[in-house]
């Protein structure tokens, strides 16, 4: 996860906003990536036809998307066991990063949200993560899609934890455990009221 | 890519990892390195920066049109579709353009029209606020200001969003 560098050369990328402005700008950007296979859609209806016609790697789709909205396509992606893209990672766009609506795209399997407006830095910062992410996908009567219980510690390429945060990582002890009589004693004191 | 099955205890649940095509292709050495990758992603954009602006202008006359077509018609909705799909759209690009201010008024634009689908009643004055500010936004001395520049601006969009917000409380008592 040190490196986080992506290829995204000969990968199908598939951008859906209705926003004509929005997908030039996401285009702009996956070309300065070196994406060199780039759908654009402006509707749900483009989403599907696209993934009927074609391998798609990666969607990249705008929480509104017309007529229903994207949540109800990624819904519609992960839920019917028939459809090959059903593992599809899905990168969602949304100009209300609340906690609501993040929790909505997580709870339909979205791989990871993006808010708008973006930066090209935080849009490839998303794409590293998803490549890198080695998330398990779930599949249970009522989810299927990337399991919702995790925690971003820090993207691949380095952004997202400060450079002064410290390590997760828990360090060999460096002094024997306490004994039973000693936790005892600690909170006997507690108990007691007892400052020492 | 489906991998095997994750040990798991609930048999209504299945877990797995997959290793997608995407994720296997984006890990090949030879990707493009994160600064150069930005680096040329501005160049794109900035290629259609000056095109960008005169989207912009039109964009708002436009909406500043719809406004006004709202006085002559009955039916207001279809007007207030088009002035919203428009503020959503130069929201969600201006501040990647390098157009905050824009992003700011047409953001608070959006959340004012938002108001009105919870329920707020129709006030003119609030609207022809936020076209104006758009029209003022969108200047050649104005459009690279950013929202802090512009204190007295911002303050009274936030407050008519705030007072549009109450308006679609339900009254107590």
């Amino acid at each position: 996860m040190k490196n986080g560098t992506v290829n995204l050369r000969d990968l199908t990328i598939l951008i859906a906003d209705a926003g004509s402005y929005t997908r030039r700008i996401v285009y702009g950007m996956l070309r300065g990536f070196g994406a060199n296979r780039i759908l654009e859609v402006g509707d749900a209806g483009g989403v599907l036809a696209a993934l009927t016609h074609q391998k798609v790697d990666i969607l990249i789709c705008d929480a509104k998307l017309p007529p229903h909205d994207g949540l109800a396509v990624t819904y519609a992606i992960r839920r019917n066991s028939d459809n090959e893209n059903r593992t599809l990672p899905i990168l969602m766009m949304t100009s209300d990063a609340q906690q609501g609506t993040v929790k909505k795209a997580r709870d339909v399997g979205v791989s990871m949200v993006v808010a708008k407006p973006m930066s090209p830095t935080t849009l490839y910062d998303r794409l590293a993560w998803v490549a890198y992410d080695r998330r398990q996908f779930i599949d249970c009567p009522t989810y299927f899609g990337p399991d919702r219980r995790f925690k971003i510690e820090g993207y691949p390429t380095g952004v997202g934890r400060r450079a002064s945060d410290k390590s997760i990582e828990i360090s060999e002890m460096s002094e024997p455990n306490l004994d039973q009589d000693d936790i005892d004693s600690l909170f006997m004191a507690a108990r007691a009221g007892q400052s020492e | 890519m489906t991998g095997k099955p994750a040990a798991n205890p609930d048999p209504n649940v299945r877990i797995f990892f997959v290793d997608t095509r995407f994720q296997q292709m984006a890990r090949r050495p030879g990707g493009v390195p994160k600064e150069l990758a930005i680096q040329q992603a501005e160049s794109q954009i900035e290629t259609f920066k000056e095109e960008f602006v005169d989207w912009v202008e039109q964009e708002i006359q436009d909406i500043s049109a719809a406004f006004k077509a709202i006085s002559n018609s009955s039916d207001i909705v279809p007007q207030l579709g088009d002035i919203d799909r428009r503020c959503r759209q130069l929201r969600d690009t201006g501040t990647t353009m390098g157009l905050e201010l824009i992003t700011f008024v047409a953001d608070n634009f959006c959340k004012v029209l938002d108001t009105l689908k919870d329920g707020a009643p129709y006030d003119a004055d609030v609207i022809s606020c936020h076209v104006d500010a758009l029209l003022l936004a969108k200047q050649k001395n104005y459009r690279n200001l950013r929202p802090d520049q512009v204190i007295e601006m911002t303050n009274g969009l936030q407050k008519i969003l705030d007072r549009a917000k109450k308006s679609t409380e339900p009254a107590i008592g």
